[in-house]
């Protein structure tokens, strides 16, 4: 008994709000996927490797070019937003029609395409921000600022997105687009400005991560890979195109990571949350906020 | 008419043939090894040191391949295995099948190292691995021919246990039993392996290992890992991992108020004191790495005096490469020591003493082995395990030795043999991890 009541030490506090701040990193990175992913239906694969583009771009602005932290964010944001855009442009807009596996396939191509890019052009190395945030104490327990940054980034970003889809004309037709493509022409809506929108808005959210993400992570041609599968679990399990479940689904995986890890192997931690996903896909398929038919 | 176009046609034959005797007469002249070089050169590993290791193995071939040996030219043909154990095998299959080399030469990750080594067995072609550790490579299997002079990955878990053991009382004030130590690796037969070393040696030296845990390097969040360190309170941290693992597990563990007296690297990441600086600026200080020791801080007194000038021209080379490194990492100096191995002691005695380069030459010359300590730039001799026994075809005569950085420096601390100077243990007050 007195061993079971030592595992509710300040260590499983700090487990769980470290959790929520896992969280939040993993439903900014959610974010601008399930915009495209869920809303318009359109499969980046390569999401992951935008957000790469955009943490080099983070990591040479501030580190060879001394440009300021704060100048460098708003201009990586409109660079990958404009990466979003051409991706549209140049890959999926001739494939719109062409059935979803053509666009994986396509964009997986990019996928590799960038990493190779960033390998020939910027090298194999790991390479790091060098800013050090401070660090939150409460008594014992310890929390990152950069972890709390995105966390915020996250729950502002969340909301905006909600908003500018539920509250605006562009909005409302962006989610219109996706159930029926032909019939919005004949509304009056141009689907080609419409994609183009969304698509930058997805690749600024990307690079919105990329600004956070880089203070936390060494950027290398491959850091994707780490990110990459979660992002997409997370916004499947949410339900696609649905923002608040995206968000609730970050944190649950997050806590199971954290909590699964605190009290077996951290890899422990990641095998059940992988196995609370498969377990989610046959209890509810359409996500964890769905309505049920 | 008909005669003239007969004669013609007969010129041509004589031509035609005498040029194809030519060519096969200057093919049997031309007397040539074909090494396939297997590191990886993309991927998370590439950074994490294979790509340095890369580079000291292709100074020394280039080297040879200026003067050849034994009459014998030199031929390297580099593949890179994408920091994936299944692009090694694919590449080194490709490599002895299509390329038609003569051997496999390389290898920076134990993950890819047991495999590939198994499957080179299976066809009877001849590998020397330059870098990866892992015992697993050959405990029990009985290879032929594959060899590796570079130490294993349980000596290296074994020699910075032992350093503690002897340094615990003098420097911790606590009787090994006293001293808590935790264990934590990355999940591949690497870190597994330097653990299982790690515990044997705490067992031996009977400390109190309050924590054992391996994670996946690619982890994108280790703060679980961190908490349970926090609770754990360990005196010493033995760490076994890659890089960027080792950046995250730091900046968490600092984010976090993780505090300990020592912590110890095995190698890999460790080695790489540019990217540990670059990630965790001065808390860089005061860490201690396993690994053998670098070129360029071996005894060249006690040292074979051929080998200084070949250290100079290694570092020569390197400092053209990478201009401007502040410590030259230990992963350059064992892919050229390793392979100058090779190329001035096996291979010469596989052409004179067995006539040629095929694997049973390779083999037979590589079990001849015989070089006292002192005789490679690491220091070490090499001997290697003969057929028959437990790890045949792992050097019986390589050791890590036990670095600090300290000051944008590394020293040798550990074995007395080798020691530079006086290790800093446990981290001073003041420093970021410091539980003083």
């Amino acid at each position: 008994m007195q061993a079971f009541l030592d595992i509710f030490d300040i260590y499983l506090l700090e487990a769980v709000i470290n959790g929520i701040l896992l969280g939040g990193v993993l439903a900014l990175l959610a974010l601008g996927l399930n915009l495209i992913f869920g809303v318009i239906d359109v499969t980046w694969i390569c999401y992951a490797e935008l957000v790469m583009i955009g943490m080099y771009a983070m990591y040479f602005m501030v580190q060879y070019y001394g440009v300021s932290y704060f100048v460098a964010a708003p201009l990586t944001i409109l660079l990958v937003a404009v990466l979003g855009a051409a991706l549209h442009y140049l890959v999926i807009a001739p494939l719109l029609t062409a059935p979803p596996i053509n666009q994986l396939l396509a964009t997986g191509g990019v996928l590799f395409v960038l990493q190779s890019f960033a390998t020939v052009a910027f090298g194999i190395d790991f390479r790091n921000l060098g800013i050090r945030l401070p660090v939150l104490a409460f008594g014992d327990m310890n929390f990152s600022y950069a972890r709390l940054l995105s966390f915020l980034a996250a729950l502002v970003g969340m909301v905006a997105v909600y908003l500018f889809m539920t509250r605006t004309f562009t909005g409302t037709a962006i989610r219109a687009i996706s159930q029926d493509r032909q019939i919005m022409a004949l509304m009056g809506v141009d689907t080609r400005r419409i994609y183009l929108i969304t698509s930058a808005l997805g690749g600024a959210l990307a690079g919105l991560a990329a600004c956070l993400l880089v203070l936390q992570y060494d950027v290398h041609p491959f850091v994707g890979l780490s990110f990459g599968p979660i992002t997409f679990l997370i916004c499947v399990l949410g339900g696609l195109g649905n923002f608040i479940g995206g968000f609730i689904a970050a944190f649950l995986f997050a806590e199971i990571i954290s909590l699964g890890g605190l009290f077996s192997d951290l890899e422990w931690g990641y095998v059940l949350a992988f196995a609370f996903f498969i377990v989610m896909m046959f209890i509810r398929p359409a996500g964890l906020l769905a309505r049920r038919r | 008419m008909r005669l003239r176009m007969a004669a013609r046609l007969i010129r041509g034959l004589l031509v035609a043939i005498s040029a194809t005797g030519l060519m096969a007469s200057a093919q049997a002249q031309e007397k040539k090894i074909k090494i396939g070089v297997v590191f990886d050169l993309t991927g998370p590993l590439a950074g994490g040191g294979s790509e340095l290791g890369y580079i000291g193995a292709k100074i020394i071939l280039d080297h040879f391949a200026k003067t050849g040996v034994e009459g014998y030219k030199i031929e390297a043909v580099y593949a890179d295995a994408q920091s994936k154990p299944d692009v090694a095998i694919n590449e080194s299959v490709r490599l002895l099948e299509q390329e038609k080399v003569d051997m496999v030469l390389g290898f920076f990750s134990s993950a890819q190292c047991v495999p590939v080594a198994a499957r080179v067995e299976q066809l009877k072609k001849f590998m020397w691995m330059t870098t990866c550790i892992s015992s697993a490579v050959f405990n029990e299997k009985g290879y032929k021919y594959v060899f590796r002079p570079q130490a294993s990955g349980d000596q290296f878990g074994m020699m910075t246990m032992d350093f503690i053991a002897q340094n615990a009382k003098a420097k911790f004030d606590k009787e090994p039993k006293d001293l808590r130590v935790a264990i934590i690796h990355e999940d591949g037969a690497y870190g597994v392996d330097v653990s299982r070393g790690n515990e044997a040696g705490a067992k031996k030296a009977g400390f109190n290992v309050v924590m054992k845990e391996g994670y996946s390097a690619t982890a994108p969040d280790l703060s679980a890992l961190v908490t349970k360190l926090k609770r754990a309170k360990p005196d010493v941290i033995f760490h076994t991992g890659y890089n960027p693992d080792i950046t995250l597990l730091l900046r968490q563990a600092r984010e976090q108020g993780l505090k300990f007296g020592a912590l110890m690297g095995h190698g890999a990441g460790y080695g790489v004191y540019e990217k540990l600086k670059e990630g965790m600026g001065a808390d860089a200080t005061y860490i201690f790495n396993t690994d053998p020791i670098s070129i360029w801080l071996a005894n060249q007194k006690t040292m074979d005096p051929k080998l200084p000038p070949v250290i100079k021209m290694v570092g020569e080379e390197f400092d053209k490469i990478r201009p401007g490194v502040a410590i030259r990492s230990a992963h350059v100096g064992i892919g050229a020591s390793n392979t100058y191995v090779f190329m001035s002691d096996v291979l010469p005695r596989a052409i004179k003493k067995y006539g040629g380069v095929d694997p049973d030459a390779l083999r037979k010359a590589a079990l001849d082995t015989d070089i006292p300590e002192g005789g490679t730039m690491l220091g070490f001799g090499v001997k290697f395990y003969g057929e028959g026994t437990p790890m045949a075809g792992q050097n019986e005569r390589s050791f890590p030795v036990v670095i600090q950085y300290i000051d944008d420096k590394s020293s040798v601390v550990w074995p007395k043999s080798q020691a530079q100077r006086e290790a800093v243990l446990p981290l001073p007050k003041g420093t970021t991890y410091s539980n003083q």
